[in-house]
């Protein structure tokens, strides 16, 4: 490399940039409430995932078209109300994923160790993410709260209660059918839709989103959940 | 957001020279990007289009905003990794070619300014780059080749 472009590169290496801001809050603040400004500093720090679950919303819910009601934190995970449900075709949550595959081969694959009930079924993995089948039809999946993977966009026909699950934060989602976005984790907007007729029980545990989807009451989620520590 | 706010910040700060401009800047322009997320095309990389949006709003508060700080470079350099520390008279002149080559870099014409910066102070791509400044591939060569050769005439 010719000796000005190295030079200049150092130079970037050695640039003072102010203090980095913590962009999140502010930004999620005025999406939440989006007639008001807030001012710098002023805004109050609150617990989220990454914008880019946030953004993988308008993919399917043009703002002309739906409001965007609400929104629920859970680890990585975003749960989102809309007026109409985007169009998503019924898929298995294991769909995109590969696999079965071993334990071993699944930590290798997501990039992490999940935290799995003592009776589960084979394995299914991608970068950030693994799924297992817990039961019939019902999956329990991780993802890495920080990649911000998944989003869950619910009508005004979805129950939502905030739940504690083995002393974390968590939420119970019942009563008529939602859709799941992915985004994948290098940015890039591969988003897949899925459309979940199931109930789902979703937490957080350290830096990992479970979620357990399927035909269950959430008395029943809700056992299957403590036995997953 | 996470992964994107320090970059985002960073290139808000090198169009507009201002951190609390630079903050509302990256600010406006994530909330921006999340409400035009239905024009992004799926598959595209997602980081050259956001800090597209956050530099295009950088660049309307330059135009609205004359005071630029200077920018400066941490005082003590680290000396590159398997080579011998430089002597402090060597060090002194070091750091002081590199303090002109910022001069140098600060006083060239803001769209030449932009390119060297996205190219060599934030490592983007000329792919990049191109999205970033809204302008083609071509035109990041051309523009990278003219900021070097002005950069060789006052830095050399």
């Amino acid at each position: 490399m010719p000796e000005l472009e190295r030079d200049l590169r150092e130079v970037g290496r050695l640039l003072v940039f102010p203090p980095e801001p913590e962009l999140v809050p502010a930004v999620r603040a005025r999406l939440g409430d989006a007639p008001r400004r807030f001012a710098r500093r002023r805004v109050l720090v609150l617990a989220l995932a990454a914008l880019v679950v946030a953004l993988a919303a308008a993919f399917a819910v043009p703002p002309a078209r739906t409001a965007i009601l609400r929104f629920f934190h859970i680890g990585g995970e975003t749960v989102e109300r809309v007026e109409t449900l985007p169009n998503a075709p019924h898929r298995s949550p294991v769909a995109g994923l590969a696999g079965p595959m071993s334990l071993e081969q699944a930590i290798d694959r997501a990039g992490f160790r999940p935290i799995l009930p003592p009776r589960h079924g084979g394995i299914y993995a991608d970068d950030g993410v693994l799924a297992t089948y817990i039961g019939p039809r019902t999956v329990l999946t991780e993802a890495r709260s920080d990649l911000g993977l998944s989003k869950k966009v619910a009508s005004r026909q979805t129950r939502l209660e905030p739940v504690t699950v083995n002393d974390h934060d968590g939420l119970w989602i019942e009563g008529a059918p939602h859709v799941v976005m992915y985004f994948d984790s290098k940015g890039r907007g591969q988003e897949k839709h899925v459309r979940i007729a199931g109930n789902v029980l979703v937490w957080a545990y350290g830096s990992v989103t479970l979620r357990i989807e399927g035909p269950l009451t959430e008395a029943q989620a809700l056992g299957l959940a403590r036995s997953i520590r | 957001m996470h992964a994107y706010q320090g970059i985002a910040f960073r290139i808000a700060y090198l169009v507009v020279g201002n951190a609390a401009e630079a903050e509302d800047a990256a600010q406006d322009g994530f909330v921006k990007a999340y409400r035009a997320l239905h024009r992004f095309r799926s598959g595209e990389p997602l980081r050259p289009w956001l800090l597209k949006i956050v530099a295009n709003e950088a660049r309307n508060r330059r135009r609205a905003s004359t005071r630029r700080d200077a920018l400066t470079l941490r005082a003590t350099a680290e000396s590159s990794s398997g080579e011998a520390a430089p002597s402090p008279e060597a060090a002194l002149l070091e750091s002081e070619r590199r303090r002109a080559l910022v001069t140098a870099v600060d006083s060239l014409p803001e769209p030449q300014r932009l390119v060297i910066a996205c190219r060599y102070f934030l490592d983007l791509s000329e792919d990049e780059t191109a999205e970033v400044l809204g302008i083609r591939r071509g035109t990041v060569k051309s523009r990278t080749a003219r900021a070097l050769d002005r950069l060789r005439e006052t830095y050399a």
